[in-house]
């Protein structure tokens, strides 16, 4: 009874400018969020050595990549380290060939790589063995 | 008995006497404080409206009634909508760059993908 009453004695405008203030410091919390999505370009030699290691086939262009395409490639040179040494070997091949393609058609691999990754895994497999027996001619 | 300083009585001491008192008084005096105070609690709440999930009309909806209000509905619209375009913004680069790896390691040629 008594807190309900000292709850109530509170002014509510009070309430609602604390209200306004919290909630104008999480917009300025997620508006500082999405600007540090869009991070400014980073020359080769700020990258940390595992960055450097996964995205090596681009160390001499990389300075002059779009920023956009260098966070890209960051986000990407994360899973580095999870790869297998097979998939790692893949990845330093196609990577200089994969930064070379404009975004267009780096969107677009995504979405048919996407589209066939739907597709059944015993129709995929038979995709699989056709290219590993044109591969083998 | 010793005289007590005024000054040296804490707000706890107070706060009790006052209680103790209150334990003494009649009825009827306690009827008429309780009516004294529920009465400036509503000349308060009359003064300054407070949020209200009632419009009046049957529809049940939060609507703002001062300009502190309407400044904290919308801080807090546009709040979820920032936050509503930084989690897209994520969980979308989240998603291209596992497709990336996928591309990059899959044991199928990265060629077949491209479009020249």
């Amino acid at each position: 009874m008594k807190q309900s009453t000292s709850t109530r004695l509170t002014p509510p405008g009070a309430a609602c400018r604390g209200l306004a203030i919290s909630v104008a410091c999480l917009t300025l919390l997620c508006a500082l969020s999405i600007s540090s999505a869009a991070a400014s370009p980073q020359p080769w030699h700020s990258l940390t050595p595992s960055q450097q290691e996964a995205l090596a086939p681009l160390s001499k262009q990389w300075n002059s990549l779009p920023e956009a395409q260098q966070q890209s490639m960051l986000n990407v040179a994360k899973h580095f380290p999870e790869l297998s040494t097979e998939e790692k070997q893949r990845f330093l091949s196609r990577l200089g060939a994969w930064s070379k393609l404009t975004p267009e058609q780096r969107q677009a691999a995504r979405d048919k790589y996407r589209a066939f990754s739907q597709v059944p895994e015993d129709k995929r497999e038979q995709v699989r063995q056709m290219v590993r027996e044109e591969q083998a001619k | 008995m010793k005289p007590t300083n005024p000054h040296d009585i804490t707000p706890e001491a107070i706060a009790g006497l006052l209680t103790r008192a209150t334990e003494r008084l009649d009825d009827d005096t306690v009827a008429a404080l309780r009516r004294a105070r529920n009465l400036a609690l509503e000349k308060q709440i009359l003064n300054q409206p407070a949020f209200t999930l009632n419009t009046g009309h049957g529809i049940h909806w939060p609507v703002p009634h001062t300009p502190h209000q309407w400044m904290a509905m919308a801080a807090l619209l546009i709040a979820l909508l920032a936050g509503g375009i930084s989690y897209w913004h994520h969980a979308h680069e989240h998603e291209m760059s596992h497709l990336d790896i996928a591309i990059l390691t899959d044991d199928l040629p990265m060629e077949i993908f491209i479009d020249r």
